[in-house]
């Protein structure tokens, strides 16, 4: 059995164990859960202790570099005359994915161990919970562009239900909102895969393949193909592939989010249980960054070299915009969505510039937010199940109340705001790096555009230290009165166990940011160079 | 690098990241201790700080004048650029990490007893001591992107400190502003050090501003990007070194506990803006030069004017502070880099000297407002006077610190500030008249200085007590204080004294510390600037005291009255916070509101409109399929339907019906027949 499969199939058996349980033993279908992501962080994390690194471990384009690697025949059906259609089953993961991998793991864990305030329906949850855990897996292991994208619409459906049905008050427009908006572009998504599918033939067997390395190979693309590099085809007037790589674009652009289609994400944060939100913040958002990478970058470089103009202006906007945002907000669940709005357009920003520090920077900056927005989903999470209320000016002065809380309120917020010592720090400035140094390297991106990008910063400072100080300090006056009073209390051992990891994790990462780099700057490297290859 | 290090510096480099550890580690210790107000923690910190002074001491003797010492290690690689971490030491950073462990610790003694009542005791220890950890690791980075990392940090421990006791609104409103502040400045330091990046591709001190560093050498850097560069950097000085325009939140920090204020907002971060233009001072260009000397001048001016008026004891200083830090911006930018420096070592001093007998004072006044339970403000200068007879310690800590800052010879102040100011006129010489204004804007600056200084002092310390006259009834226990109180203060005020900086009290060029970053050359003092002015200043100075005193002891009418303009333009500090309220908070705070409102109503508005769309659509397909395709249907059906009902009315089974049916059927087909 293949380690990469293991990882993308434990959580499966665990769900199909869930569901083959009576409901009578449903007090131990959270525990199973627990189990299931901590195997799975196990797994991870041996897998990145034994992630081999070095300039012939770069990946991204050249199949044999990729690390864990399985791929076996998954469907061939024989067409006649229209040759052989290959389906393969290919997972393997080079240094991009190996960090997502391992930071899903962590963040599963979490969200397993947020699911405890879950009450009805456990069967339900956990089981679709679980089928959730292996598509996110899969999404990031998938080498194949159609197991791909069944693992990327995999994660539709669980996660419509568990917002659908475990939500708040208005959680069915939220869930059918998201659900229509990440639908609208993944219908695209896969006619643009259908196009590349009948383009590109593997050079082995002479089949049309789906295969995403292949597909990153000019030579393999039919002459006359749609999407061939020296073809010059058009749909509808346009360059066809760059109507590819805009199409494949808007699809992550919806999941990053980017301005103007992000607003599926606030209400469906605001509505979503917190393990939910954790899953869709933590994970989800990492998804179109990583897609943008992996497929946008790695099948339409030529692309996404003349339309970076376009991607950094977007990542700004996003930075800038989510921030202002994030100022206005009242609800605190809504403020932290919005900030991560704002803190996914550095991801763009780093991605848009393609140098090989903006790039590390985006991954970092994944990762960091990853671990950040789960905690700070995690805490908003802890103070609307005490008194079922998130309003910034219902609570002031929690300071006294909850020193605990507080405490990693404020760990979670200054590492947020990009507080040298924890990882977003280095996230941000070498996206910012990045930025700035496009110009003179790649001339991507005009100068303008890594000034603005700071300002977000000092947005993001405004709005958290605006949230600290309106509900944290000053003196206690809570709306509830002495009801939330006896119910606000400090953070019991489970919590703190959820928390004190995360902490720990990004302050690690901000000290030793090796840790990361060390693993991605192969593949950042290969990246870069096949980038300017062609 | 690593293999030409002697034994010898290995051993200075493990000293000075000792020192800038232990206040770490009794930040870590704190962390662990149980109870809020352990008094273990002070001594664990105190103990620390002690020893970072000890052997920043011994680092200092190693480095200072020899050779600079520096070690590097990798800290990681992004992609194929290496990113080092490590220790620089040279004259500047040893003296900064002698200086800041020296301030620090009569601190630490004197907190011991200033927050002893407090009880977050254990906290106020945690919080100071991840300053001093962050502080000394500042001065000895080697690399942009650390001193950046401590930068922040210092910046993160002041707001944590400002907003120590964090259930006072105003004070948790001083803390942000702080930080926020200081953010716009981490912005532009942050520009400045990418740009030096993407052009020079390395972060190291030493190679960008060493001897023959890139910035010297390699001209590659485009005008503009050198001076936007520059402006970042100087953004960030601003905002740490409390400049105009980033000045404001300065003022409001004093919201912090006084012995923070000392430490952190008089001595030591506010000067790291100095410590660093003192780092990069090779990427200045002559223009980028006269515009830190105008700002310096504007600052010192500014301030100075605003701490005329002002009647909060702490408020005073702290204007007092940003005026004096204009001094030493102004100093960089004329080329006065050692008067500078050596003004900055001075006022850390004198300054940290008057912050902490402000805190004796305050505490004192404080507990006799506790006493018999008075509503005033004890920081209110207005509510003091007469303090000398009680608290005579602290009054001449008071005198001493004061004339240093007013600059009168036998203090150190005297001998660094004159030099800032010769060396300002030396510099406007041969320029035109409009340089001339600089210098003329620090003189004024210091005959101001001596004024407020004076104010202050008289009101505190002279004449009758005032809170007496309004409540004749108060009983005043108050005294100097316990032995940590008073043993920091003697220490410092032995400080602000001339023989600790040169053996000779008028010539600040025999100064050890000037020397140590100018080299003298028998040239120096030909001109007359070096004998007329500090005579000029301090003749004038000292009338200036006398007229102070004369006005505020003797009730002589005041030179300007307390409704002009002038007076309010000073007591409402230039109205500079006003104005930032209203055209750049609340006008961001309206584009936030704004793009909420484009949010909801412009994209989710477009989402909702389609929404609508495809439910008209849907109400269409609906309807067409309701009415027509079924409608056709149903027709069919109907036809079908009446047809059969048609038919079926044949088959009544009444036979007298079928019998007349049949008949009239074949007579129709009879007359058919013959009709045709």
């Amino acid at each position: 059995m293949n380690i990469l499969s293991l990882l993308i199939f434990t959580p499966l058996l665990f769900g199909l164990l869930i569901l083959l349980l009576p409901s009578a033993w449903r007090a131990s279908f959270k525990y199973i859960t627990l189990l299931a992501t901590l195997i799975q962080l196990g797994i991870s994390v041996w897998m990145y202790i034994h992630f081999k690194t070095g300039a012939s471990f770069g990946g991204i384009n050249q199949e044999s570099q990729f690390q864990f690697t399985q791929k076996l025949p998954w469907i061939n059906l024989n067409l006649g005359s229209m040759g052989k259609m290959q389906i393969d089953y290919f997972v393997g993961i080079d240094g991009i994915s190996i960090m997502m991998v391992m930071m899903t793991c962590v963040v599963m864990v979490i969200a397993a161990l947020a699911s405890w305030e879950i009450k009805s329906n456990l069967k339900g949850f956990f089981a679709l919970f679980l089928l959730l855990n292996m598509a996110l897996i899969g999404v990031f292991c998938a080498l194949d562009f159609f197991l791909f994208y069944i693992f990327y619409e995999l994660m539709l459906l669980p996660l419509y239900f568990l917002i659908g049905m475990w939500g708040g008050p208005r959680r069915e427009y939220a869930a059918i909102k998201f659900f229509l908006y990440t639908l609208f572009g993944s219908v695209f998504m896969l006619l643009v895969m259908i196009g590349l599918y009948l383009s590109v033939k593997d050079p082995a067997t002479g089949n049309h393949t789906f295969n995403i390395i292949q597909m990153m190979n000019p030579a393999n693309y039919d002459a006359n193909s749609v999407f061939a590099v020296l073809g010059h085809q058009t749909i509808l007037g346009m360059p066809a592939r760059t109507v590819g790589f805009v199409v494949l674009f808007i699809a992550f652009a919806i999941k990053v989010p980017i301005v103007p289609l992000h607003t599926w994400l606030p209400d469906a944060h605001v509505e979503a249980p917190t393990p939910v939100s954790i899953i869709l913040a933590g994970i989800l958002l990492k998804v179109g960054g990583y897609g943008i990478i992996r497929i946008c970058l790695g099948i339409f470089p030529e692309i996404a070299s003349s339309g970076a103009f376009w991607l950094g202006l977007l990542g700004v906007v996003s930075i800038i915009y989510g921030a202002l945002n994030a100022l206005a907000q009242r609800d605190l669940k809504r403020m932290i969505a919005y900030s991560s709005v704002s803190h996914m357009g550095f991801v763009i920003l780093g991605i848009a510039s393609q140098t090989t520090e903006g790039i590390s920077g985006a991954v970092m900056q994944m990762v960091s937010h990853g671990f950040l927005s789960t905690m700070l989903f995690f805490l908003a999470g802890v103070i609307y199940n005490r008194v079922h209320d998130r309003d910034i000016y219902n609570f002031r002065g929690l300071g006294t109340l909850m020193p605990k809380y507080t405490t990693f309120i404020m760990i979670a917020f200054f590492a947020s705001l990009g507080l040298p010592g924890f990882s977003a720090f280095i996230g941000e400035a070498f996206s910012l790096v990045g930025a700035f140094e496009s110009p003179s390297v790649n001339g991507a991106l005009p100068y303008w555009m890594a000034v603005c990008g700071s300002v977000g910063i000092l947005l993001s400072a405004a709005y958290f230290l605006w949230t600290l100080q309106r509900m944290f300090f000053g003196s206690l006056s809570l709306k509830g009165g002495e009801v939330w009073k006896t119910a606000l209390v400090d953070l019991n051992i489970r919590e703190t166990i959820t928390l004190l990891p995360l902490a720990l994790l990004t302050l690690v990462l901000g000290v030793m940011p090796s840790l990361v780099f060390d693993k991605i700057n192969d593949s950042v490297l290969a990246l870069i160079h096949y980038i300017g290859v062609k | 690098m690593e293999n030409f290090l002697q034994a010898i510096d290995t051993l200075t480099i493990r000293f000075a990241l000792a020192a800038v550890v232990l206040p770490l580690l009794a930040f870590v210790i704190n962390i662990c201790l149980p109870g809020k107000s352990n008094k273990v923690a002070g001594w664990v910190s105190t103990i620390a700080i002690l020893l970072s002074c000890v052997l920043s001491a011994f680092v200092f003797a190693k480095v200072w004048n020899q050779h600079q010492v520096h070690q590097q290690q990798l800290w990681f690689t992004i992609g194929a650029t290496k990113v080092y971490a490590g220790v620089l030491l040279n004259n500047l950073s040893a003296l900064m990490l002698l200086l800041v462990s020296v301030i620090a610790l009569p601190v630490h003694i004197y907190s011991t007893a200033y927050m002893k009542e407090d009880e977050n005791y254990k906290r106020y220890f945690t919080y100071l001591s991840f300053f001093c950890f962050s502080m000394l690791a500042l001065v000895v980075v080697d690399s942009l992107v650390l001193f950046y990392v401590f930068w922040e940090l210092v910046g993160f421990s002041s707001y944590l400190l400002i907003g120590f006791w964090y259930t006072r609104p105003k004070a948790i409103m001083a803390n942000k502003k702080a930080f926020i502040m200081n953010r716009i400045g981490d912005i532009g330091l942050l520009t400045g050090i990418i740009i030096l990046f993407t052009q020079y591709h390395t972060f190291d001190l030493e190679q960008l501003f060493g001897q023959n560093g890139l910035v010297q050498s390699a001209t590659q850097i485009s005008a503009t990007w050198q001076y936007i560069a520059c402006a970042g950097i100087f953004l960030g000085v601003a905002a740490k070194s409390a400049q105009f325009p980033l000045h404001t939140w300065l003022p409001d920090a004093m919201e912090g506990p006084t012995s923070v204020s000392a430490l952190i907002h008089a001595a030591t971060m506010v000067a790291a803006g100095v410590f660093l233009l003192g780092r990069v001072y090779p990427l200045f260009n002559p223009e980028e030069l006269i515009i830190l000397a105008v700002i310096g001048c504007f600052t010192a001016f500014m301030a100075a004017t605003i701490a005329l008026t002002q009647n909060d004891l702490k408020r005073i200083l702290a204007y007092s502070t940003i005026s004096q830090l204009g001094y030493m911006i102004m100093a960089m930018g004329i080329g006065a880099y050692a008067s500078s420096l050596f003004h900055l070592v001075t006022h850390a001093f004198f300054k940290c000297l008057l912050f902490l007998a402000a805190g004796i004072i305050i505490h004192e006044v404080q507990h006799i407002k506790d006493e018999n339970q008075l509503h005033i403000d004890p920081q209110n200068i207005l509510y003091m006077g007469g303090l000398r007879k009680k608290m005579p310690l602290t009054f001449i800590a008071c005198i001493v610190a004061g004339l240093a800052l007013i600059g009168l010879p036998f203090t150190s102040g005297y001998l660094s500030k004159d030099g800032i100011l010769i060396q300002a006129f030396e510099w406007s010489e041969g320029k035109s008249w409009a340089f001339k204004l600089v210098p003329i804007g620090a003189l004024i600056t210091s005959w101001l200085t001596a004024f407020y200084v004076t104010r202050l002092i008289v009101k505190v310390f002279f004449g009758d007590f005032k809170l007496l006259k309004i409540n004749p009834s108060i009983k005043l226990h108050i005294s100097d204080g316990a032995w940590q109180y008073r043993v920091p203060l003697i220490f410092l005020a032995i400080c602000c004294l001339f023989p600790l900086f040169s053996l000779n009290p008028v010539l600040y060029e025999h100064a050890w510390l000037f020397g140590g970053f100018s080299k003298i050359t028998a040239l120096d003092r030909v001109n007359i600037y070096h004998t007329i002015i500090p005579a000029g200043v301090n003749i004038l100075s000292v009338l200036i005291i006398y007229w102070a005193y004369s006005v505020y002891i003797k009730q002589k009418a005041l030179a300007f009255p307390e409704t002009g303009f002038l007076f309010k333009l000073s007591y409402h500090e230039w109205y500079i916070d006003p104005f930032y309220n209203r055209f750049i908070i609340a006008p961001v705070m309206a584009l936030g509101k704004t793009s909420q409102w484009i949010d909801r109503n412009i994209i989710d508005g477009f989402i909702h409109l389609l929404q609508r769309l495809a439910l008209g659509f849907a109400k269409i397909a609906e309807w067409t399929d309701r009415y027509i395709i079924d409608g056709i249907l149903h027709l069919a059906a109907s036809i079908v339907l009446g047809i059969g009902n048609f038919a079926r009315y044949f088959q009544g089974g009444k036979v007298q019906y079928y019998l007349f049916s049949m008949l009239a059927i074949i007579l129709a087909i009879f007359l058919f027949k013959i009709l045709i």
